[in-house]
């Protein structure tokens, strides 16, 4: 599958620092985002540290299949779903040893959401309240769940929307990296469709701008950095209180079917015609 | 006008107002503030102004009813009283100063700095773990359904495929000729994914469009839509039967 992306991440207008990091693999076709916490560069260093371990256990794995996984196996999702979440665990570890060990023992974590794309699969994992979105023909979906306090609090019915959008808990996390020695990742898979637009975002974008301000952008702009990019200013305009980090990635369209093998066949013939021109 | 302002921690979860009409407290939902907590009784407790005063009432809970920590049967409240019911909080608030009141916890003590605007923060340990027992324990109540112990099955009814049942113990099952699908279409025409099915965390299972719309008994179907036994699906020249299975 031909996937396109563009990334950045912004300070935004109120930090001093940038506590988002994010890797895009394109060689993996993985795509990872975290938004750290804690005081001084601590977030800085949690967030650096996930995304940094995610990435490597990814690779190891991609390398050799004997690569051991950490953690529980989690039935019904593929092996790659897996080894993502197995990754996610190791971060966590990684994030807590680092936060047990500092100079300054002041707490440190991290949210996480990763995604990696194999034959027509999206495979994801996260942790926190940063989120993973997608954008196919006229629906916008979120596809993760914040583990945050109030998102919960709707789950169970115990809040409306609205009383969850005036609440002043909306940046209380039940679950991050770093914090336990152990965490629970969720772990899930989507069929991807030609056309598909995904998106990875901090809460500093989705603090500022709507869902349909978002996908209006997803909708409206074609190429994948460009998208990012009208994002970031977007949510800066808003007022950019956080550090803001977006991750846009497309499915570039394909013929499918009898069709698809027709025009490449017809491909084939023209590359070898030329071929044979040369 | 004053309020009652329930809080879990130092969340505010409801605010309501004490007007001329009682406002009744429990774990049953009927009651005006409603605390789904198994500390708390069915019908609690009730708030309720007489002659200007805020009276509140305990209905003989098992578990009591305590204002600024004293265990109570009935008393009058005045503004900033703290009442504890299970482990949630309502705190007494007089409209004209309500910041005052839900800045203090009633018992004097100030209420911890709140965090920052936009700061990142996860809940305390303790509290965390209280609540997240709490969440487990409604999931799993939430899971218990008829076909928990039952397999979704697809039996193959036409078409040309590669088996003639498929049980569904994906996440995701892919209809088509993708190296990734579970039911694995024949022909050079076939769509690479045809459609989709998603098990849900309720463990419900979703059809839903892809290359081609299915139908469900006949009906074309453009969004995610629940299987139930029974149903008959549809897509790229096959017909499926989806059925739960012991």
């Amino acid at each position: 599958m031909e996937l396109e992306f563009g990334a950045q991440s912004d300070r935004g207008c109120v930090r001093e620092n940038n506590e988002d990091s994010y890797r895009a693999a394109p060689d993996l076709n993985l795509f990872i985002l975290s938004d750290g916490m804690g005081g001084l560069d601590c977030g800085e260093v949690a967030s650096r540290l996930a995304v940094d371990t995610i990435l490597e256990h990814c690779r190891k794995g991609q390398a050799s299949a004997s690569f051991p996984f950490t953690g529980l196996r989690i039935d019904g999702v593929s092996e790659l779903t897996n080894r993502l979440a197995s990754a996610v665990r190791v971060a966590n570890h990684a994030v807590h040893s680092a936060a047990q060990h500092s100079a300054t023992n002041r707490p440190m974590g991290a949210t996480v959401v990763a995604v990696q794309f194999a034959d027509e699969r999206m495979s994801l994992a996260n942790v926190g309240d940063s989120r993973v979105y997608r954008l196919r023909g006229e629906d916008f979906e979120q596809l993760t769940r914040d583990h945050s306090f109030v998102a919960e609090q709707m789950r169970q019915g115990r809040m409306t929307a609205q009383e969850a959008d005036s609440s002043k808990l909306h940046n209380v996390l039940i679950r991050a990296l770093g914090v336990d020695p152990e965490v629970e990742v969720d772990a899930s898979e989507e069929l991807v469709l030609e056309g598909d637009t995904v998106l990875l975002c901090s809460d500093g974008l989705t603090r500022e701008l709507s869902d349909s301000q978002i996908s209006a952008v997803l909708r409206e702009t074609e190429d994948a950095q460009e998208a990012t990019e009208r994002l970031i200013d977007l949510a800066k305009q808003a007022g950019g209180g956080d550090n803001i980090t977006a991750i846009v990635l497309r499915s570039a369209a394909r013929p499918v079917g009898a069709l698809g093998r027709v025009s490449r066949l017809g491909k084939w013939i023209k590359d070898s015609a030329e071929r044979h021109r040369r | 006008m004053p309020k009652l302002v329930l809080k879990f921690e130092n969340a505010v979860l409801r605010e309501v107002p004490v007007g001329a009409k009682e406002v009744s407290i429990g774990r049953s939902p009927e009651n005006g503030i409603v605390i789904d907590n198994p500390a708390v009784s069915h019908f609690h407790a009730r708030v309720f102004n007489e002659e200007g005063r805020i009276m509140l009432e305990d209905f003989g809970s098992l578990n009591g009813t305590f204002v600024n920590g004293q265990r109570v049967k009935m008393v009058t409240l005045k503004p900033g009283d703290s009442v504890a019911i299970g482990k949630h909080t309502i705190v007494i608030s007089d409209s004209r100063d309500l910041d005052g009141f839900a800045a203090g916890n009633g018992n004097g003590k100030p209420a911890p700095a709140a965090p920052k605007l936009n700061e990142t923060v996860m809940l305390d340990t303790k509290a965390r773990r209280d609540f997240l027992q709490k969440v487990a324990a409604v999931g799993e109540s939430a899971q218990v359904s008829p076909a928990r112990m039952k397999v979704a099955t697809l039996v193959v009814r036409g078409g040309r495929t590669n088996q003639r049942e498929y049980m569904l113990n994906d996440k995701l099952t892919v209809i088509g000729k993708s190296a990734m699908a579970t039911v694995k279409l024949k022909g050079w025409f076939a769509p690479k994914a045809a459609a989709q099915i998603n098990r849900r965390d309720d463990q419900s299972y979703y059809i839903g469009p892809a290359d081609k719309t299915p139908s469900v008994n006949g009906q074309p179907i453009t969004q995610p839509t629940k299987l139930s036994s029974g149903d008959v699906i549809n897509v790229a020249g096959i017909e499926l039967e989806f059925v739960y299975r012991d």
